[in-house]
């Protein structure tokens, strides 16, 4: 029996963390979905306390979010691609990640690893752990150097 | 669930526990040493009568807050009703009376701590750190360190800790009363001094009712904030209020109030004396809850006022950056700890408590008078759910009170207020003033009735306008011509190191509600249109910001614009599909034209390719903005300038135009002189040229364009793009007054 495999950069999902993690993850990966021939979808999660103050008001991070989805729509345009944004409230960001994927039906969730001290995690929760043990669709993870070097091609 | 519901999370407990959280600390646990020292049991009074000044404040924010929930709360009501040198004054008002009373909050945190811990004290260089102070300082870290990091569990605590509160303080007072002796409380006024304790001791205790205001600076986080945020403002007050009164005469009747006076940890004895040991445990354990969650929501209070500062330009939007990774504003809470830190070292823990007191009366009475201002001036898009009853007495008093209650703090307090005021309109004038981008409601009002009001009013109204540095608005709704008008107005705008503000105006029929709209319509086309503008101006290397304006109007709607974002110049195109067809309203927008505010210019786009440039003049103050035109067009776009003056005699016109071009630095520009018909001379020097600048020859060019009647035959005559240039009329005045 043959299965009909789609290709992971056809339809994937990018979450968007800040303004560094789009920039680098948009021209790290746009390259590769306009390679194979396929569009975009970023999502970006607004974490939410959940019935009690936020660490940052909404309207805040509401603004941030309007940045990094303006350099995706950037990055897509140099890429030629076609992109997607979606904005979601959450508590639980990794969960909010994978319903997005769900919805969208991704056909891959690509990301590249943050970067920062390692103490940090403690803090902020661990999204990337939460992603790659519970999507139930591929993930991955771009090298976060320039996707030109490495040349092994 | 909708993305709204999901933003809004905060329901009516949550709100009303961000309020109770960050009074309670304060009222019980902390000032009733003091109090009780200098007033007895009048200091009760003291507390209610500050819960009933308090409580008329409440009305006012309740009333502002339901019709403008938004980040910042007071700082944002007063800034939106008074304008920014208000906004200024309330803006670090709060931002600092909120670092004053944190710094209270753990001084008492501080005092509860050396209760049970044996702390020494620290010499450090000769000065000597008290105990208190040590961990005061230590709690401080850890309380801005939890905001920094972000740490959300600890939101949700507030919920548990005031709930704990409450509870504690119930037995409390149930034991209180058991032992109550009403002959303890007599006599209610001290002997010696009479009432005349009693507001000194309103103004000390005052910092008990800063919290319900912090509500208000989540206000966009409230679910159903049209019901839920005046419960939770008034409803927090109200409790509190009575918590304090009566949990203060309880202890007054059931102990000597000697046990009470100048006892910094008072609760934590009577307790001991009427419970027990676990008693004493408790309050202890009620009283590091309490200046702990005080604080706490505290520092998170203040960096929303910091977001809604930076957002108005009235700080620099460098303070409100978000952590990459944790998500929190983190320089802002990492100042605002500082503040905390150094507050801490500098101050005892009265002038603390006065200093967070004093400045937050100088906020409630603003936003009683911003209640005031935005009743009489009735903007359309004011539509408060709750109202203040028995308007306008309540506001009225409310700003009586707390101004009134400033004067009964000490006269080095009062300096302190006085000294903070002008050091805000300072910064208001000497850094926010040219970067300021809202104007009050108060502001348009008084210009709005320049006719009726003294000139005096309105002079001092336009003074304080912010400048915002040069803005250029372009009016874009049709993509072919979106990128000439970028690029026209790009190029003005680099030349004076300017802002570029895109509009798109949406019309909506008259029959359809802005707000509907709003939720109903697909915005994709004009997101595009705004998008591929950002992407032009981008490549100009140009600051460029957009919006989308929905209105009833279309036309008229771009001066409304230009007046809300404070352009200074206005580059719109004029044909056929530009703006839709002006209204039949005309005398609104002649009114506009007789006191036009900026500079317009309209271009008759035939393709604008500024390769040779034509400017007609005849001298005279219109031209003027013709030339700057040119030599921002020469310097950004390469233009080749002909200047052209039609003359009598040739002698003459060419000497005047050597000249004429010389003052403006068009000197070597090709200049060209003829006689004859002025029209049909640009007509035929019009057909080598790729653009034509014509400056308003007479007043009034733009209510003509508008009322459709042909401005110069000229414009349709050549073939080439036209620019027309028209003054702003204000300015133009002014400057022929002082040279």
């Amino acid at each position: 029996m043959t299965e009909h495999v789609e290709p992971l950069f056809s339809r994937p999902l990018l979450p968007l963390a800040n303004a560094d993690d789009a920039e680098l993850t948009c021209t790290t990966a746009f390259p590769r979905i306009a390679a194979a021939d396929g569009r975009a979808s970023v999502v970006h999660v607004i974490e939410k306390a959940g019935g009690a103050p936020d660490k940052a008001g909404v309207e805040q991070r509401e603004e941030v979010a309007d940045e990094l989805f303006d350099i995706a729509r950037r990055a897509a345009d140099d890429a030629g691609i076609e992109l997607q944004t979606d904005l979601r409230f959450a508590t639980d960001v990794g969960d909010a990640i994978l319903e997005a994927a769900r919805e969208t039906d991704a056909s891959a969730i690509v990301f590249t690893p943050r970067g920062g001290h390692s103490w940090w995690d403690l803090f902020s929760g661990a999204v990337r752990e939460e992603l790659i043990r519970h999507s139930d669709r591929p993930v991955v993870v771009l090298p976060a150097d320039n996707a030109d070097e490495g040349g092994e091609t | 669930m909708t993305d709204e519901e999901l933003a809004k999370d905060l329901g009516p407990l949550a709100a009303l526990t961000i309020g109770i959280g960050t009074m309670i600390g304060a009222g019980i646990f902390v000032l009733p040493g003091a109090a009780v020292q200098q007033a007895g049991p009048l200091s009760a009074a003291a507390f209610v009568l500050g819960g009933v000044i308090a409580l008329l404040t409440a009305m006012s924010a309740s009333e502002l807050g339901t019709a403008m929930p938004k980040s910042g709360g007071a700082y944002y009501y007063i800034n939106h009703a008074l304008g920014p040198l208000f906004g200024s004054v309330a803006g670090w008002g709060n931002w600092m009376g909120l670092a004053f009373a944190s710094a209270f909050y753990m001084t008492g945190f501080g005092q509860y701590v050396v209760t049970f811990l044996p702390i020494p004290s620290l010499v450090l260089g000769g000065i000597t750190v008290s105990a208190v102070k040590l961990v005061a300082l230590a709690g401080g870290l850890l309380f801005v360190f939890i905001n920094y990091v972000g740490a959300k569990e600890t939101g949700k605590l507030q919920n548990a800790i005031v709930l704990i509160l409450l509870a504690i303080l119930a037995v409390f007072t149930v034991f209180g009363l058991l032992n109550a002796d009403l002959a303890k409380l007599r006599p209610f006024v001290p002997p010696d001094r009479g009432v005349s304790p009693l507001l000194p001791v309103t103004g000390l205790i005052f910092v008990s009712y800063l919290g319900f205001v912090q509500i208000t600076s989540v206000a966009e986080e409230i679910k159903d904030p049209g019901k839920n945020l005046p419960r939770a403002v008034l409803g927090s007050v109200v409790i509190v209020t009575l918590v304090y009164a009566l949990v203060l005469l309880t202890v007054l009747a059931a102990v000597d109030n000697s046990l009470v006076a100048g006892n910094e940890t008072a609760v934590v004895d009577v307790a001991r004396l009427l419970i027990g040991p676990v008693g004493a445990g408790a309050m202890l354990f009620g009283g590091l809850l309490a200046t702990a969650s005080s604080a706490n929501a505290s520092i998170l209070a203040s960096s929303r006022i910091n977001f809604a500062m930076g957002r108005d330009r009235i700080v620099s939007t460098a303070l409100n950056e978000i952590h990459p990774r944790f998500g929190t504003p983190y320089r802002s809470i990492a100042i605002t700890g500082g503040f905390i830190l150094l507050f801490i070292l500098l101050a005892d823990v009265n002038t603390l408590a006065n200093a967070g007191s004093v400045l937050h009366l100088i906020i409630y009475g603003l936003l009683n008078v911003s209640l005031i201002v935005m009743r009489v001036s009735d903007p359309e898009d004011y539509q408060p759910d709750y109202r203040v009853p028995l308007y306008p007495i309540v506001p009225v008093l409310g700003a009586i009170t707390s101004f009134a209650l400033i004067a009964f703090f000490a006269d080095t307090i009062v300096l302190l207020a006085a000294g903070f005021v002008v050091f805000a309109m300072v910064w208001y004038a000497a850094y926010a003033r040219t970067k300021a981008t809202k104007q009050g409601i108060l502001g348009k009002y008084l210009l709005q009735q320049s006719e009726q009001l003294p000139d005096a009013a309105v002079s001092a109204a336009t003074s304080v306008q912010p400048d915002g540095g040069y803005r250029v608005m372009v009016p874009l709704s049709n993509p072919e011509s979106e990128r000439d008008l970028i690029s026209l107005a790009g190029a003005v705008t680099k030349a004076n190191d300017g802002t570029l503000v895109g509009v798109h105006i949406v019309k909506v029929p008259d029959q359809t509600a802005l707000e509907s709209a709003r939720e109903e319509y697909d915005f994709a086309e004009a997101d595009r249109l705004l998008e591929q503008a950002r992407v032009d101006a981008d490549e100009l290397g140009v600051d460029m910001e957009t919006h989308t304006v929905l209105s009833h109007r279309s036309f008229e709607e771009v001066f409304d614009a230009a007046e809300t974002y404070n352009a200074d110049l206005v580059v719109m195109g004029w044909g056929p599909d530009s703006h839709g067809s002006p209204g039949r309203a005309e005398s609104a927008y002649e009114e506009i034209t007789h006191a036009l505010p900026y500079d317009v210019l309209v271009l008759k786009d035939r393709g604008f390719d500024p390769s040779h440039v034509l400017v007609p003049t005849a001298g005279g103050p219109d031209s003027d903005l013709s030339a700057s035109i040119a030599s921002v067009l020469r310097e950004f776009c390469d233009a080749e300038i002909e200047l052209l003056h039609v003359a009598d005699d040739r002698d003459a016109g060419e000497r005047f135009l050597r000249e004429w071009a010389d003052e403006r630095g068009l000197g070597d520009a090709t200049l060209t002189v003829e006689t004859g018909d002025v029209e049909s001379a640009i007509e035929s020097h019009a057909t080598d040229a790729s653009l034509l600048v014509v400056g308003a020859t007479e007043r009034g060019l733009l209510s003509r364009l508008v009322s459709g009647t042909v401005v110069m035959d000229v414009v349709d005559d050549v073939e080439c793009s036209v620019l027309l240039a028209e003054r702003s009329r204000s300015r133009s005045i002014r400057e022929r007054l002082f040279g």
